[in-house]
Parts: structure tokens; C-alpha cells; sequence
């Protein structure tokens, strides 16, 4: 069975598919929509829905909600983008490392590795962009930090099982070098569970994102959902669209992400699926 | 009789107004907000805001003023001038101690002016400028000597504005980073007691305070609770019964204004006189041309910040000087501060300047750094991005917490534009002057002239303004003033500000102090 034929098995994971795909529309088109800057203030201010022109309202400065969640989604599918590809290429490394070579260097990379892993994850990340200026490239680095590890662990494992196979011992009676080994054939046989959590990694990402631009410690000078949020908060009680239409595009975002991350792990390891 | 029982109710409290038939209660535990929290309790150093809410109650002044302005006495039992206006006499209370049980004397009187106030403090060497001296014939009176009479000396000695402190406890260390700033010693109703960071500040009643029968509260708690919501739900609640300074931001106050358990005043804020405004960098950088500066003052709309942001409380500013100072004849309305701002007057400006818009319509850049006092000035800060950008000037915006921001503004210099606010305090001598004149560029010293901007004509003008008696003769010099920074404009003001003090109505006896939040709370009480 093809790939997505057994990825569209997953009804759920298509309607993720397909809600992720309209976001990510929006991210490209976002410019097209709405080619002002989403911080102008258009209109009026805390206009209700649908109304003064503004189809989601405005904020408190008038500002048009709607392009702020157009313009957001672009920050957001970036940062979970970004985030992602640096943690797994780091968890990469140092989980390969440490599954080929075990002893003293799979020890001394697991210890480090478990040292990130005991610290919560956000608080980790609102301390690393406290210390740093809060901004774009203070945020990737922060969620990338706290991610990577998961990744290491998940490679280690995989390395650790597929070092022993035949396949692997017949490259070293060849004579092949360990980084063509590993780069070769133990890494391209263990893609499918590391798509899996990367594209996991990515809800995970926009969450943390929101959640520090929420606290005030997003780019002051970019637009995010959770900035949206975090300035319509104190007026929940009197404009409630200001923070309600930015939720929603998080949770959806976020909720279809996981759809589709469960979908690619049901399409590329059947066999979990069969013994299920 | 009559006169007998006034004089009887004078003596015991500030309040006469408030003095009914009805006991205050003893007791209880006044919980606050503070907002944000503050760096040090070392009010003699810095008159950063959020010091003022919490160190009033510790230390004390010579004198505290009512709403009205009249001067009720606290460590000074009265005060003399003499007909020349170059002497004045303090007498002081008997038997005031500090909180460590060491007796208050004339000499910390000497010791706070003279090596406090007058050095380190930010506003104290304008203050004091005209003392020469001051003589101790025994503990309990302080002759001040003048240089020129300085009748707006005697409107800066509160507890908030000159602070009485400890001479046995600072004498001989580096002032600035005396540990006093961390464990507060006054003379105050309340004692310093302890400091979780991040969470309160405990105060415990002193129980030798010198004014019999005071304070009736056990504790005061000074909460920091950072996200506005949450300090509205406090509020809502009943946790917490105070807060001033738009601790409560004004959306929520306009709501809850109209609960029964709950109030919201401007009162207590008529010796603050609060301005916001950009400070520029006029040393360095893209705002060194006075004509930048004049174009990005009538390039804003100060009356949308006020509604949109402030929810209609404040005014938009018309000149160096607040309009309230209008009662003593010394403001003057000024060109270059439209309410609803004229950006193609303000392009014009800077098309006449010789700044040309490249092709993405930007002329210059520069980080824009945002008072860190809560989300309204947040919103203050995305509001001048955009109507900067519409005049080609791009704005980046940088927040950080309160002491690197200070540090960087008033240490460092590291800025360019700087949106904040003053107090301008009830006399430009006390409130103003320290803005613009040269000798006020003072590295290190919070909330003076960080622009760094020096004329020696404006220099000369100020010094005359301070000493001129005559009403007429001083009108005429501080217009003059206000011509030229309305020219020069190395602050642009934005909007005179109205604070809002939010209040459960359960606690009596704190809002008859014109300092407001700032005052003391030693009459305060709990309804049970």
C-alpha cells in the first residue's frame, strides 16, 4: 500500500491535512489579504465583529484583527519551522552519537541530555528569552533549546537497535567509515519516527511561542497570535474578540498539527498500526 | 471651646474631615498593590514610582500637604520664615526614634539635606539649590540658611519628595549602595519587617510611632502582582483594597467604578503633576537635529492615545509645561504640539531638513525603548510606531525590566527616544528644571536630564525663574522658557496624565494626603 493511501486511511489526519494546508495559505497569502501592516491602526477602535469594515473586529488601538491572525500565522508556522529543523538536526547529532558509539560517549551526551530534559520545558524557555532580548531569533533559539532533547533520545534508541542488524555489519566488512554508516544506512532507516515527533515538535513550538509573546516576551516589533492575546487579555470582559478569534486560530493550528503528525506516524510505521 | 476641640483634632489628625464620632478600628492587615514592583526601597536615591508606593510608610518628611494644599505637620512640628525669606526655622516633634530605637535629632535633619537630598537624590539639589547651611542649636530645631528666598522649598518636603533618613546609619558609606536600600530604618508608622521578591513587602506596625494612638493597622502588605487581570480580580475580590497610579488599568476602572463596594478617584495625585513624553538622546544618533524632534512632536495624536489608550483620562500637552500651572500664570500654550497631531506638517519638517524618505518611504530608524510600567504604555509604545512610520521614521520597539532600563537610560545613555514620564510637581522649579538644565546631567541619577541637552541661554533663564518673587516678572521668564524648548524640544511631551486610584471603600483614612498612593497610610483604618 502507498503512503498516502495508508495516510489517507486516517480520516482525521486528511481533515488535519487539510486544515493546516489552509493555514499555511493564509501564512503565504497573508500579504495579498491584508497588504498593510497588521500593526497599522485601521479604524476604529474595539469595533465588534463585522463591523467598521474589520470582518474579526479590531483591538484596543484599532487594529484589524483579522490581518494580525493572517500575519501571525506567518511568525507562527515560521517559528515551529525553524525551531523544529534546529532541534532535530541537533537531536540528530547527538543522539546518533551516542546510539552508534555507546560507553563513555553515549554516558557523557546522555548526562547533558538528561539536563535539559529535567528542567520544564517553558519555564526554560521564558528564562532563556529573558536573559537574551526578547526576539525573533531569542525565541527560536529558546524553544529549539528546550526541544532538542526528546529528539537525542528518540535517535539514540533507534541507533542503538539498528547498529547490530546484518545490514550495518556487512558495511563494516566493507570497510565503510563510521559517519558514511551512520549517515547512510542507519539514519535513513529511522526518518519515519523522527518525521513523526518533528511534525509534533511544530504544534509544540507554536504553543511555546504563544505562550511567551502572551507573557510579554514575544518581538515586540512582530505580530503573533499569542501577542494578539496577550493585548486583548485585560479587555477579555469587555471586547472579548480581541483575544477569542487568535485562541481559535491556535487551537485549530495546533489541533490539526497533531491530527496530521498522528496520521504520518499510522502511514509510515504500519506495523504499529497492525498490532494495535 | 470650639477653637479648643479644632485645635484638638488638628493635633491628632491629618484628616480633621474624616475625624467623626465613629472609632476607627485597630487592626487588620491593609493589603496593596504596587505596581510594578520596585528595585530598592531607597527613596532618598531614586523617585522611581514604584519606590514612592512602599517607602512613605517607612520614611517620613518634615511636613505632609492635604488636598488643598495646606502643609500638616509631620517630623516638623512648624516652621518659621524669616521676613527676608533667606532663613527658616523647623522645629521638630519630641521624642520621634527610629525603627532601630535610636533617637531622631536636628542633625538628620542636617545630614538628609545637606549629604541626601542635596547630593544624590534626583530632584533634592533643585529642591534645596538656595541652602547655603543649616545651623542645629539643639535637637529639635533645624535653621535652614538661603542663598535667595525659595518659597517651592517648602513645597517638596513630604515624605515621598525629602525624606528624613538615618545619619547614624549612612554617615561615612557610599551612599548610593548603602545597604539601607534593601533593609529600610525611617521613622514612619510602619516598620520594615520583610521582602519576598517577586511576591510582597511586609510592613509591621511600629508600635513607639511618636503620634499617640497611631497607626491603627497591625500590617501593611505591598503585593506585586504583574499581569493586570489578575490584579483586577484581586481587586474585585477584596484581596486587595488599594491601588493608585493605574495599578488597575483603565478599562477595568471604568467598570468597576460602578460597583458599591468599590471606588475610583483622580484625587491625590495634585503635587505630581504627571506628564508623559519622549526623552530624546541629543548626543548621539538619528534625534540630534531639533527639527527631527519638532516633526515627531506634531507628527502624534495625543488626543487618540488619551482615548483609546487612557480611556479619556488626561489631556493632550501644549507645551514644556503642564496647563495646571496655568494657576500661577506660568504656562503658555505653544506651537508645535497639535492635539490631533499634522503629519504633513510634520513631513514638511523634515523635508525642509533635508531628510529624504528613501523607497520604502523611510527616512531614519531608531529603537524606541517603552517605560516597562505596564501594558498601557505598551500600547503607548505600538501607538508611535505607526505614527512615526507614517512620517518615515522606523520605529523599533525594546522593552526590558525596570532597573535595565533605567540603567540604560540614565547610567548608560544607551538610547536614542525614551517614552516615559515625569512628575512635574508643583512648581517647575521642583519638577521641570531638572529635565533641561545643563547642570542636571547628572550620569547615574534617575529621572533628570538624561537628554543631555545643555543652552546656556535656557541655563540662565531657569536660574532667574527660580529666584524672581515677582508673579508678572516670573510669567514673562518662563515663557520664554517654553518658547525655546518648543523650539529646541529635547523632550517632546505627549499628554498630562490622570492617575486613578482604585479603592475598596472598606478602608478609611488614607485619601486626605495630597500625595495620594504615595502618602503615608498612618491614619488608616478597616471597617470591619
Amino acid at each position: 500500500m502507498s503512503f498516502w493511501k495508508r495516510f489517507a486511511r486516517n480520516r482525521q489526519a486528511v481533515l488535519g491535512m487539510f486544515i493546516l494546508a489552509l493555514v499555511i495559505l493564509m501564512a503565504l497569502f497573508a500579504g495579498a489579504f491584508y497588504p498593510d501592516d497588521p500593526f497599522r491602526l485601521a479604524g476604529k477602535p474595539l469595533a465588534p465583529p463585522g463591523t467598521s469594515g474589520f470582518l474579526l473586529g479590531s483591538d484596543s488601538l484599532g487594529r484589524d484583527v483579522a490581518s494580525g491572525i493572517a500575519h501571525g500565522a506567518k511568525t507562527s508556522i515560521m517559528i515551529g519551522l525553524v525551531a523544529t529543523v534546529a532541534a532535530v538536526f541537533i537531536g540528530v547529532i547527538f543522539g546518533a552519537l551516542s546510539g552508534y558509539y555507546g560507553g563513555k560517549i553515549d554516558d557523557a551526551l546522555m548526562r547533558v541530555t538528561e539536563m535539559f530534559q529535567t528542567i520544564p520545558s517553558f519555564v526554560f524557555a521564558i528564562l532563556l528569552v529573558a536573559i537574551m532580548k526578547p526576539s525573533i531569533e531569542s525565541i527560536v533559539i529558546a524553544i529549539t533549546v528546550v526541544s532538542w532533547p526528546g529528539v537525542a533520545r528518540l535517535v539514540r534508541g533507534e541507533f542503538l537497535a539498528l547498529k547490530n542488524r546484518e545490514f550495518v555489519q556487512a558495511c563494516h566488512t566493507l570497510g565503510m567509515g563510521d559517519i558514511q554508516i551512520m549517515l547512510r544506512e542507519i539514519l535513513p532507516n529511522c526518518v519515519s519516527p523522527i518525521i513523526v515527533v518533528g511534525s509534533l515538535m511544530v504544534a509544540t513550538a507554536i504553543l511555546i511561542e504563544s505562550g511567551l509573546a502572551f507573557l510579554g516576551l514575544g518581538d515586540p516589533n512582530i505580530m503573533s497570535w499569542g501577542f494578539q492575546i496577550g493585548a486583548g487579555r485585560t479587555m477579555l470582559r469587555s471586547a472579548w474578540w480581541v483575544c477569542t478569534f487568535p485562541g481559535i486560530a491556535i487551537l485549530v493550528t495546533v489541533l490539526a498539527i497533531n491530527l496530521v503528525g498522528e496520521g504520518l506516524n499510522d502511514a509510515l510505521n504500519p506495523r504499529l498500526r497492525e498490532r494495535q | 471651646m470650639k477653637r479648643l476641640i479644632q485645635g484638638a483634632v488638628l493635633a491628632s489628625s491629618i484628616i480633621a474631615s474624616s475625624f467623626t464620632a465613629l472609632a476607627q478600628t485597630d487592626g487588620g492587615t491593609l493589603v496593596y498593590l504596587a505596581q510594578p514592583e520596585p528595585p530598592t526601597l531607597a527613596s532618598y536615591v531614586s523617585t522611581s514610582g514604584p519606590i514612592g508606593l512602599v517607602a512613605p510608610k517607612i520614611y517620613e518628611g518634615l511636613f505632609d500637604y492635604d488636598t488643598e494644599g495646606k502643609m500638616i505637620p509631620v517630623l516638623a512640628k512648624s516652621v518659621d520664615v524669616s521676613a527676608d525669606g533667606k532663613t527658616v526655622t523647623f522645629t521638630l516633634q519630641d521624642g520621634v526614634v527610629w525603627h532601630d530605637g535610636t533617637p531622631f535629632t536636628s542633625a538628620d535633619v542636617k545630614f538628609s539635606v545637606m549629604e541626601v537630598l542635596s547630593k544624590v537624590h534626583p530632584r533634592g539639589p533643585n529642591s534645596f539649590r538656595e541652602v547655603e547651611s543649616i545651623d542645629t542649636p539643639d535637637d529639635t530645631t533645624a535653621v535652614f540658611h538661603l542663598k535667595n528666598p525659595a518659597p517651592y522649598m517648602l513645597r517638596a518636603l513630604s515624605g515621598y519628595e525629602s525624606p528624613m533618613v538615618p545619619k547614624h546609619l549612612l554617615e561615612g558609606t557610599d551612599i548610593k549602595s548603602a545597604d539601607l536600600a534593601n533593609n529600610p530604618i525611617g521613622t514612619g508608622p510602619y516598620k520594615f519587617t520583610e521582602w519576598k521578591k517577586g511576591q510582597y513587602i511586609r510592613l509591621d506596625k511600629n508600635e513607639d510611632y511618636w503620634k499617640e494612638g497611631l497607626p491603627h493597622v497591625e500590617r501593611v502588605v505591598a503585593r506585586f502582582i504583574p499581569d493586570a487581570s489578575t490584579r483586577t480580580a484581586a481587586m474585585e475580590n477584596g484581596e486587595v483594597l488599594y491601588t493608585g497610579y493605574n495599578g488597575i488599568p483603565n478599562i477595568d476602572a471604568v467598570r468597576l467604578r460602578d460597583r458599591d463596594d468599590i471606588s475610583v478617584t483622580t484625587d491625590g495625585y495634585s503635587m505630581i503633576n504627571p506628564m508623559a513624553l519622549l526623552e530624546f538622546n541629543t548626543k548621539e544618533g538619528p534625534f540630534t537635529d531639533p527639527a527631527v524632534r519638532r516633526a515627531i512632536s506634531n507628527a502624534i495624536d495625543r488626543q487618540f492615545m488619551i482615548d483609546t489608550i487612557f480611556f479619556g483620562y488626561g489631556k493632550p500637552a501644549s507645551s514644556a509645561l503642564s496647563s495646571s500651572f496655568a494657576a500661577t500664570d506660568l504656562y503658555k500654550p505653544m506651537p508645535n504640539y497639535p492635539a490631533a497631531g499634522d503629519v504633513e506638517a510634520a513631513k514638511k519638517i523634515l523635508d525642509d531638513a533635508g531628510y529624504k524618505p528613501d523607497g520604502d518611504g523611510v527616512r531614519m530608524k531608531a529603537i524606541l525603548d517603552v517605560i516597562p510600567y505596564g501594558e498601557d504604555w505598551r500600547r503607548a509604545g505600538e501607538y508611535l510606531k505607526q505614527a512615526l512610520g507614517d512620517i518615515g521614521i522606523e520605529i523599533e520597539l525594546r522593552y526590558e525590566d525596570v532597573p535595565t532600563w533605567l540603567k540604560r537610560v540614565y547610567h548608560n545613555y544607551d538610547f536614542v527616544m525614551n517614552l516615559n514620564y515625569f512628575y512635574q510637581l508643583p512648581d517647575p522649579v521642583l519638577g521641570v528644571h531638572r529635565h533641561y538644565g545643563t547642570d542636571q546631567i547628572r550620569q547615574g541619577t534617575h529621572f533628570v536630564n538624561s537628554s543631555r541637552y545643555s543652552n546656556p541661554k535656557l541655563d540662565a533663564l531657569l536660574d532667574a525663574g527660580a529666584k524672581e518673587p515677582d508673579a508678572a516678572k516670573r510669567s514673562a521668564i518662563y515663557e520664554d522658557v517654553q518658547e525655546i524648548l518648543a523650539e529646541d524640544m529635547p523632550v517632546v511631551n505627549l499628554f498630562e496624565m490622570q492617575f486613578l486610584t482604585v479603592y475598596n471603600t472598606k478602608l478609611k483614612g488614607v485619601y486626605g494626603s495630597a500625595m495620594g498612593p504615595y502618602g503615608s497610610f498612618s491614619e488608616g483604618w478597616l471597617e470591619e
